[in-house]
């Protein structure tokens, strides 16, 4: 257990050592890391604020109904104790002279309202469902549709299920980004690592005949590993920053053109350490691949 | 402690470096190995190291079979081993200490433990004002005590010596032989390939000759 402590903190310091002896090196391989990581980060970074948009806008999705030109008062009335029911919150009639009095108070349309010989606007319902999940809301919709004297149904949240679905493709594109980028880390951590254990030919072949074990010849270059991991995971978080920093401008400009006050928000602490760990073990792995292959190359007896 | 029965080393390309040796070394012996340059002095250290493995034959050390010896069983074998290399293999990329220091960081010692016996050893061989330098800054006779302190700092119970005094003057080479005896005094087992005519009458002790890969034991 002591020697094993030992051994830890002799390959940690050895892989410090080795790394600040080739400080560009390891600044380069943090970099190509670190913008590897920064993609799949900045994507999920962005659904997440846009996410968190499209749960902000649609307060309360509505349905609105339009009745047919000759629906009958008993239709009517059905129509309305329908809407009475539990799963609706609120439900607001629009009769159509209401309708067009309304329109013809709107200037532009005032002219084109005041030619009609007749009103060729509908009775309308708006509702107000107390569910609010998309898959209810399309139940209700239909459903509402198919009352008798309804012409034509109007979910009023169509765009937002839309970007859901959006949103979902993107979730599923961030993970399958992430998977290949990972692969990608380690590709890179691999190479990074099998140049240096070959620059370490000598110092290997020594240990070896000297009684070193492979695990004690392996060992810094994993520490080594898991440090280049993390200054890469360090250096994406580096670059979403600055791009978080380009980014603040223009959006508040956006928003505030829109009247609201949408900020983008930053990744939250767990979230920035999972990321730390992910890249600190794909570091790892890639080194533990790079040193075994490269010491049963190196390794063989002279 | 060390035996050899029938062994025969074959490089790859065919030549015969040692051909049927049988030997036995007790523990505590101390055996010169000599013969012509190419007489497979060096091959033989190195069956005994595992560094090669035997064509065929049974090489034994400590009891245990070496060309059955699996891979992983090898650095334990070889931490019990101390090795003179007759080209040093000393590590350029750090200071003379470093390199000494090696083979007890491997071993697992606590680090200024393991720095107090290094310098001591340093100071046996007589290179304690350049235990900062770089081995490169060393001349051949010192390259070659620092890999002397090398092999020697873990107090291995086997040493293994090839050509240990090959490039040190009369005066370090009585020195060295001097520790070597010293070693043997307290129990170590050498085994030393060397020219030196004159070691091997200082400290008397028993000769192994080989002549072309075959053994031919001289008087003690
Ligand atoms: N790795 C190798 N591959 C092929 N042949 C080798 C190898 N090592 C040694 N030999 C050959 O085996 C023979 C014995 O070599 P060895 O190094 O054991 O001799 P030696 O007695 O140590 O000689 P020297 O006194 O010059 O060091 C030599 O003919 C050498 O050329
Ligand atoms: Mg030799």
């Amino acid at each position: 257990m002591k020697h094993w402590l030992r051994h830890q903190k002799h390959a940690l310091t050895t892989a410090l050592r080795r790394l600040l002896s080739q400080p560009v090196v390891t600044l380069l391989t943090a970099l190509a890391m670190g913008v590897a990581i920064s993609l799949p980060s900045a994507l999920y970074l962005m659904l997440g604020n846009l996410n968190r948009l499209a749960g902000d806008l649609p307060a309360q999705p509505e349905i609105s109904l339009f009745l047919a030109a000759d629906v009958t008062p008993v239709q009517k009335s059905l129509i309305a104790a329908r809407l009475k029911q539990a799963d609706i919150a609120q439900a607001r009639h629009i009769p159509k002279e209401q309708a067009l009095t309304a329109l013809s108070a709107s200037q532009d349309l005032a002219d084109i309202t005041a030619g009609l010989t007749e009103n060729p606007l509908p009775d309308a319902w708006v509702v107000r469902p107390q569910a609010s999940t998309p898959e209810a809301l399309t139940h209700l919709a239909s459903e509402l549709g198919k009352l008798p004297g309804v012409a034509e149904t109007q979910l009023d949240s169509q765009w937002i299920e839309r970007l859901q679905a959006a949103l979902a493709i993107g979730r599923t594109g961030v993970w399958l980004l992430g998977g290949l980028l990972a692969i990608a880390l380690m590709a890179i951590s691999s190479n990074a690592i099998r140049a240096r254990v070959l620059t370490r030919r000598d110092e290997i072949h020594v240990s070896h005949l000297i009684g070193a074990t492979d695990r004690y010849i392996r060992r810094p270059f994993m520490y080594l590993g898991a440090l280049q991991g993390l200054l890469g995971g360090l250096a994406a978080g580096v670059v979403l920053a600055l791009a978080g920093g380009m980014l603040h401008a223009p959006v508040a400009h956006l928003s505030s053109l829109y009247g609201a006050s949408f900020q983008l928000l930053p990744p939250a602490g767990t979230e920035i350490a999972i990321v730390l760990a992910i890249t600190t073990l794909t570091g790892w792995l890639g080194a533990w691949v790079a040193a075994t292959r490269t010491l049963h190359q190196t390794s063989a007896p002279r | 402690m060390i035996s050899f029965n029938q062994v025969t080393k074959r490089y790859p390309g065919g030549h015969e470096a040692l051909s049927s040796i049988n030997l036995v070394i007790e523990k505590g012996e101390l055996v010169f190995l000599t013969g012509h340059s190419g007489a497979g002095k060096s091959t033989l250290l190195k069956l005994i190291a595992a560094i090669e493995r035997p064509t065929s034959g049974v090489v034994s050390v400590n009891g245990q079979n070496i060309s059955r010896l699996s891979q992983r069983a090898v650095p334990y074998l070889r931490r019990n081993i101390g090795l003179v290399f007759q080209d040093h293999k000393l590590l350029f990329d750090r200071t003379v200490i470093e390199n000494v220091v090696l083979p007890l960081d491997i071993a697992g010692f606590d680090r200024r433990e393991a720095l107090k016996r290094a310098r001591a050893v340093i100071d046996k061989v007589g290179l304690l004002n350049r235990e900062k330098s770089n081995p490169v800054s060393l001349s051949g006779g010192e390259q070659q005590r620092l890999c002397i302190a090398r092999a020697l700092v873990s107090r291995p119970a086997l040493l293994l010596a090839d050509e240990p005094t090959g490039n040190l003057d009369a005066g370090y080479a009585a020195d060295i032989m001097a520790m070597f005896r010293d070693f043997h005094q307290v129990g170590t087992t050498l085994v030393i390939a060397t020219h030196d005519d004159r070691a091997i009458s200082a400290l008397g002790g028993r000769t192994l000759h080989l002549d072309h890969g075959k053994i031919t034991e001289g008087a003690a």
